[in-house]
C-alpha cells in the first residue's frame, strides 16, 4: 500500500486525472446542489491538493488561477447561495492577505506582534472617513464624501497610512526585547482601538463607538461594485499582488536579513544588518498589506466601528499564522483559509444544526455550549496543541533549495576563462574528499 | 485647575491604593514566574479571574444555604480566600506542567503562544460554567462589608474634599499587605525560598546543588497562582461584579506594574503595583481636567499602557531591577 | 601601515575594570593573536573593536578612521568582521543562506527593486549565490549547502562561521577562539586555513586562541592580556621567553 502511494506521488498523469475528476465532481455538486457547503469546501481544498501535486510550478500556478478566477465563482453561481459563498471566499482572501502580512513580522522576522489588527483598522478608517461626510468635520478643504472612484487610490493610501503607523509604533517598540515586544504591541493595538472609539469629541473624526456608516462602494469606469462576487475579484487581485510581493521578499536580501535577525540578533548585526531599520521594514510591510485589506473591508461592509478591531481579531490572525506554520507562505495561506472558514462557515453551520436538534427535541444542548460561542475555546486549544505538538504548523517552513549544479557549473567556466585557475578553489581541490568525509 | 485636583486627592489616593494593592499582588505572580523561567505567564490574569469566580461561587453557595447571617463575614472571606488560593495554586501548577514544561527548550516565542492559548481556554471554560450555572456570565455575588466610612479629610486642610470608602477597602488592603509580607518572608527566609532564588539565578548550577528544579518551579507556580487567585477573591469582594474577561486587561496592567518595579524583583512588583494603581486613578480623575476635555477618563487604559511603553524604552530594568546585558 | 590602531582603551563595568589602557596595532595583511588566561578581558576587547560595547575611554581606528561609537552593523560595513566564541550561526537557515547573509552589505537590492523584480537585482542575486558557493567550496562545505546550519558537526559549524565572516569582505577578521572544541586533526587543518585565507581574501587576521601551538605557529605578532592589562607583546619567540607571560600563565609562585 505504502509503495503504491509513493509511486502515485511520483506519477503525474494519474494524479492529474484524479485531480481533474475531483474538481469536476465537486464543481458540479456545488453548481447543482447549492446548499452543499461540503462541496464548496471540497472544491476549495482542491487548491491544497494542487499544492502537493508533482507538477511544475508554472503549471500549478496556471491551474490555480483558472480555479480561482473561473471555476470557483462559476460553480458557486448556480443558485441563491452564490453571494454567501462569494462572501466567504472574499473574507478568506482578506484574512489570507493579512496573515501573509503578519507572517512577515512573526514568522520571518520573529517579532511577536499581538496588535496587528490595528493596521487593518487604520486602513479601514482611512477610507471610511474620506468616503463619508465624516471628513468634512475637520478637513478645511475638499468636498466629502469622496466618491467610489477614490477607492483605488485609497488602496495605496491605506497601505501607506498603515505602514506609517507601523513605523511610528515600531520606532519606540522595536528597541524592546523579545517577550516584551508582544505585550507592548498588544498595548498599542488596544490604544489605537480606544483612540478610534473615543475620537468623536471634541472633533468628530471617527464617529466613536457609533462607527461610520454608508461608506461609498468602489466604482470602476462609472460602474459601482456592491456585490460580494465583485469584491471577490477585487480581493483576489490584491491578494495575488501580496503573494507575489511576499514570495519575492522571502528569497531576497531583505527576507534573509529578517530570518537572520530571528535566528540570532547579535550575529545578524555583526554581519552588517542594521537591526532597527530591518525590523521596521518588516513592521511597515506587514502593516501595509493589512492596511490595504482594511480599505477593501470598509468598502465591502460599508460600515465600520471599533468592535471589528478588537484584541480577539489580532489573536485570530496570530492563530492563522501559528496553525499554518510560522514563516511558511503556503502554510499561512492554508491556516488563514482554515480559520476563516471555521469561523464563518463551519461554526455557523454547526450552530444551526445544534439549534435544529434542540428544536426537534433530539438532544438538549444548552445555549452556553453553542459552537458559535466556542470560538475562544477552539482557538485557544489550537494554539496549545500546535505549539506543543506541531510547532512548525500544518505546512512547515522550508528553506529554499539551491541547485548545486547551477552554482557549480559556472565555476568550470570561470576556470576556463581564468588561466591561473580560480584561487578560491585551491584548498578544496587539494583535499576536498578528505574534508567532506570529516565534516559531513 | 490645580485646586480641583488637590480637592479630589484624598479620594484618588484611597481608590488608587485599593486598585494598586490588587495590581501589586497579581504582579507578584508575573514577577515570580518571570524570575524563575524568564517567561511571561500570560495566563496569570486568567488565574486571577478564576480565583474571583471560585470565591464568588462559594459566596453564592453560602448565601443560598442561608449561612451568610450566621457566620461572621470575615470568616466567610477567609474560607473563600483559602479555597480559591489552593484551587488556583493547583491550576497554576497544572498549567506549568502541561503547557510550559515541555517547551522549556523551545524558542521563546512558543511558550508565549501556549500561554495565550491557555488564557483563551480558561476564559471560555469559566464562561460556560458560569453561563450553565447562572444563565449569564456576568456574575454579581452578595455583597459583604458594604458600610461606607466617611473620612472628613477636609478637616485636615480646607483644600481637600471629604472622602469615603467601603469597609471592604480596609479588608483588601490588610489582606493584601499580609499576603505580601508572607511572600517576602517565604522567599527570603525559608528553604524553598532560597532554592527558588537559586534556581532563578542559575538553573543548571542549582540542579548541581541537588535542588530539584522541576519541583521548585512547580512550587513557584503554585505560590504565584495562589496569590493571584486570592487577589481575585479580594477583587470580587471589593467590586462585586465579575465576568470571565476581567483577568486579561487587569493582568496586563499587573504585568505593567511588575515591569515598572523591575521584573523578577518581588519588592519591585509591590512598589510598581501601588504606583500604577495611584497613577491610574489619578489619571481617571484628572485626565479630562488636565487636557481641557480632549481626553476623558476612557483613556485611563491608554495611560497605563503608555507607562508600560515608556518604562520599557527608557528604564527597561524598572525602578528596583538591575540592568542586564546579553553576553556576547 | 597598520590597519587597526587601538590606543589606550579602557572598559569598566560598574566598578569592574575589564580592560585598562590597552594599546595595540594590527599591520595590514598580518596575523596577530591576543592571548591571556581566562578572564583576562580578551573577549571584551573584541567586543569593543566590533562595537558591541563602547569603550569607557580610548580610541580605535580602522585605516586611520575612528570607529568608536559605531554600532556593530556599521563597524561590519566599515570592514571588520568576526566569529563568536560560542558559535552563533543562523541555525534554521541553510548553510549557503548563512553565507549569503554575510554578503548583506554588498548587495545593492532595495525594497523597490525587490518588489518590482529588477533584472539588476536578479543578476546581483545570482552572482552572490555563486560567490557564496565558491566560499563554501574553499572551506570544503559545498556539498552541505542546503543543510540546516544547526545540523552541521561542530568543526563544520566553526568553519561556516569563518566563511560567513569572510563573505562580508572584511579588511580585518576577528576570530574568537576558532579552534575551541576541535580535535588535533581539525585544529591542524584550521591552522592551515587561517594561514592561507589572509592572503587569499586580502584580509588581516586578529585572533583569540588558547591553543598555543596554533598561536605560535601562525601569528606574526602576539599581544598578551592579563587582568585586563597588556603585559607583553612581540613575535612568538619573544613571547615564549617573556618572564611576565610565564608568570601570568603559571602563577608567580611556580616561577619563583
Amino acid at each position: 500500500m505504502k509503495e503504491k502511494l509513493s509511486a502515485f506521488k511520483l506519477h503525474k498523469t494519474p494524479q492529474l486525472i484524479l485531480f481533474v475528476a475531483f474538481v469536476i465532481v465537486t464543481s458540479l455538486a456545488l453548481y447543482f446542489s447549492q446548499k452543499s457547503v461540503i462541496s464548496f469546501l471540497l472544491l476549495l481544498s482542491s487548491l491544497l491538493f494542487l499544492y502537493y501535486m508533482n507538477l511544475k510550478n508554472r503549471t500549478k500556478w496556471m491551474i490555480g488561477l483558472i480555479l480561482l478566477f473561473i471555476l470557483i465563482p462559476f460553480a458557486s453561481s448556480g443558485g441563491p447561495a452564490f453571494q454567501s459563498y462569494m462572501e466567504v471566499a472574499t473574507m478568506v482572501g482578506i484574512y489570507v492577505s493579512m496573515a501573509l502580512g503578519l507572517n512577515i513580522v512573526v514568522g520571518m522576522a520573529g517579532l511577536l506582534d499581538m496588535g496587528f489588527i490595528a493596521f487593518f483598522a487604520v486602513g479601514a478608517y482611512a477610507y471610511s472617513i474620506f468616503a463619508t461626510p465624516q471628513a468634512s468635520n475637520f478637513m478645511p478643504f475638499g468636498h466629502y464624501p469622496l466618491d467610489g472612484n477614490s477607492f483605488w487610490a485609497f488602496l495605496i493610501i491605506g497601505a501607506i497610512a498603515a505602514a506609517i503607523t507601523g513605523v511610528l509604533i515600531g520606532v519606540p517598540v522595536l528597541r524592546v526585547k523579545g517577550d516584551y515586544l508582544a505585550i507592548v504591541t498588544l498595548g498599542f493595538g488596544e490604544i489605537i482601538r480606544i483612540v478610534f472609539n473615543n475620537s468623536d469629541s471634541p472633533i468628530n473624526f471617527t464617529g466613536g463607538a457609533m462607527g461610520i456608516a454608508s461608506v461609498a462602494h468602489p466604482k470602476i469606469f462609472g460602474y459601482e461594485l456592491s456585490f460580494p462576487n465583485q469584491f471577490y475579484f477585487v480581493t483576489l487581485v490584491i491578494l495575488l499582488f501580496t503573494l507575489f510581493a511576499v514570495l519575492r521578499l522571502e528569497r531576497s536580501k531583505l527576507g534573509r536579513s529578517w530570518k537572520a535577525i530571528r535566528e540570532n540578533e547579535i550575529a545578524a548585526q555583526a554581519m552588517g544588518i542594521p537591526l532597527v531599520k530591518t525590523k521596521l521594514m518588516a513592521f511597515a510591510l506587514g502593516a501595509s498589506f493589512s492596511g490595504m485589506m482594511g480599505v477593501v473591508f470598509a468598502a465591502k461592509q460599508q460600515f465600520i466601528d471599533p468592535t471589528s478591531f478588537t484584541l480577539m481579531e489580532s489573536f485570530t490572525i496570530l492563530v492563522m499564522v501559528v496553525l499554518g506554520g510560522m514563516g511558511s507562505v503556503p502554510g499561512v495561506i492554508l491556516g488563514a483559509a482554515v480559520v476563516t472558514i471555521l469561523n464563518l462557515q463551519v461554526l455557523t453551520e454547526l450552530t444551526n444544526w445544534v439549534n435544529q436538534l434542540n428544536l426537534s427535541g433530539v438532544v438538549s444542548i444548552p445555549d452556553a455550549l453553542s459552537p458559535a460561542k466556542m470560538q475562544k475555546f477552539i482557538f485557544g486549544a489550537l494554539l496549545i496543541i500546535f505549539a506543543l505538538y506541531k510547532t512548525n504548523g500544518l505546512i512547515p517552513a522550508k528553506n529554499r533549495v539551491f541547485d548545486e549544479k547551477k552554482l557549480a557549473s559556472d565555476k568550470s567556466n570561470s576556470k576556463d576563462n581564468d588561466p591561473k585557475g580560480n584561487p578560491m578553489t585551491t584548498l578544496k581541490d587539494k583535499d576536498s574528499k578528505e574534508q567532506t568525509k570529516i565534516y559531513s | 485647575m490645580l485646586h480641583e485636583m488637590i480637592q479630589s486627592l484624598p479620594q484618588v489616593l484611597i481608590d488608587g491604593l485599593t486598585l494598586g494593592t490588587v495590581y501589586a499582588v497579581v504582579a507578584l505572580g508575573y514577577t515570580m514566574v518571570y524570575g524563575i523561567l524568564q517567561l511571561i505567564n500570560f495566563a496569570h490574569g486568567e488565574i486571577f479571574m478564576s480565583g474571583a469566580f471560585i470565591g464568588t461561587a462559594i459566596l453564592i453557595a453560602f448565601s443560598s444555604m442561608g449561612l451568610l447571617h450566621s457566620i461572621p463575614s470575615i470568616l466567610v472571606v477567609i474560607i473563600m480566600l483559602v479555597v480559591a488560593a489552593v484551587l488556583t495554586g493547583f491550576l497554576g501548577m497544572g498549567i506549568e506542567r502541561v503547557a510550559y514544561r515541555p517547551l522549556r527548550n523551545a524558542p521563546r516565542l512558543i511558550p508565549l503562544i501556549t500561554a495565550i492559548g491557555i488564557s483563551f481556554v480558561l476564559q471560555d471554560v469559566v464562561r460556560f460554567i458560569a453561563e450553565l450555572a447562572k444563565g449569564n456570565y456576568i456574575i454579581t455575588g452578595p455583597s459583604l462589608f458594604t458600610k461606607q466610612i466617611h473620612i472628613p479629610t477636609s478637616s485636615i486642610s480646607s483644600v481637600f474634599h471629604d472622602s469615603s470608602f467601603k469597609t471592604s477597602f480596609l479588608l483588601v488592603l490588610i489582606i493584601a499587605i499580609i499576603l505580601m509580607i508572607a511572600l517576602d518572608f517565604f522567599v527570603n527566609k525559608t528553604k524553598y525560598g532560597t532554592a527558588m532564588r537559586a534556581v532563578s539565578l542559575d538553573r543548571d548550577t542549582a540542579a548541581l546543588m541537588s535542588i530539584n528544579v522541576n519541583k521548585i518551579i512547580s512550587v513557584t507556580f503554585f505560590v504565584g497562582s495562589a496569590l493571584g487567585g486570592a487577589t481575585g477573591v479580594l477583587f470580587a469582594v471589593q467590586y462585586g461584579t465579575i465576568d470571565p474577561y476581567i483577568g486579561f486587561i487587569l493582568g496586563l496592567k499587573a504585568f505593567t506594574a511588575a515591569v515598572l518595579g523591575g521584573i523578577g524583583n518581588i519588592r519591585g512588583a509591590m512598589l510598581g503595583g501601588i504606583i500604577l494603581g495611584i497613577l491610574e486613578m489619578f489619571a481617571a480623575a484628572n485626565l479630562s481636567l488636565l487636557t481641557g476635555g480632549v481626553l476623558g477618563a476612557e483613556y485611563k487604559d491608554v495611560f497605563a499602557f503608555a507607562i508600560l511603553i515608556l518604562v520599557l524604552i527608557f528604564k527597561p530594568e524598572g525602578l528596583l531591577g538591575k540592568p542586564v546585558a546579553e553576553k556576547v | 601601515m597598520p590597519i587597526l590602531e587601538v590606543t589606550n582603551i579602557t572598559k569598566q563595568f560598574g566598578g569592574l575594570t575589564a580592560n585598562s589602557n590597552v594599546s595595540m596595532t594590527v599591520e595590514e595583511d598580518s596575523i596577530t593573536a591576543v592571548i591571556g588566561p581566562n578572564g583576562a578581558g580578551k573577549t571584551t576587547f573584541f567586543n569593543m573593536i566590533t562595537g558591541v560595547y563602547q569603550p569607557t575611554s580610548g580610541e580605535i581606528k580602522l585605516n586611520n578612521e575612528s570607529i568608536v561609537g559605531l554600532k556593530p552593523d556599521m563597524v561590519a560595513k566599515k570592514g571588520i568582521s568576526r566569529t563568536f566564541q560560542n558559535i552563533r550561526l543562523f541555525d534554521e537557515m541553510s548553510v549557503i543562506e548563512n553565507v549569503l547573509v554575510g554578503m548583506h552589505s554588498h548587495l545593492k537590492a532595495n525594497l523597490l527593486s525587490i518588489l518590482l523584480d529588477f533584472p539588476v537585482t536578479k543578476k546581483e542575486e545570482i552572482e552572490a549565490e555563486k560567490e557564496a558557493y565558491r566560499l563554501l567550496e574553499y572551506f570544503g562545505l559545498s556539498s552541505l549547502l542546503n543543510e540546516k546550519a544547526c545540523n552541521l558537526s561542530y568543526g563544520a559549524q566553526r568553519k561556516l562561521e569563518i566563511a560567513r565572516a569572510l563573505a562580508t569582505k572584511p579588511k580585518l577578521i576577528l576570530l574568537d577562539e576558532p579552534a575551541a572544541g576541535m580535535n588535533p586533526k581539525e585544529t591542524k587543518e584550521l591552522t592551515e586555513i587561517i594561514r592561507q585565507m589572509g592572503k587569499e581574501f586580502h584580509t588581516s587576521v586578529l585572533l583569540i586562541e588558547h591553543d598555543m601551538k596554533l598561536v605560535m605557529g601562525i601569528s606574526e605578532h602576539i599581544i598578551v592580556l592579563d587582568h585586563g592589562e597588556k603585559i607583553a607583546e612581540g613575535n612568538p619567540d619573544e613571547i615564549r621567553s617573556n618572564q611576565k607571560v610565564i608568570e601570568a600563565y603559571l602563577g608567580s609562585a611556580a616561577v619563583n
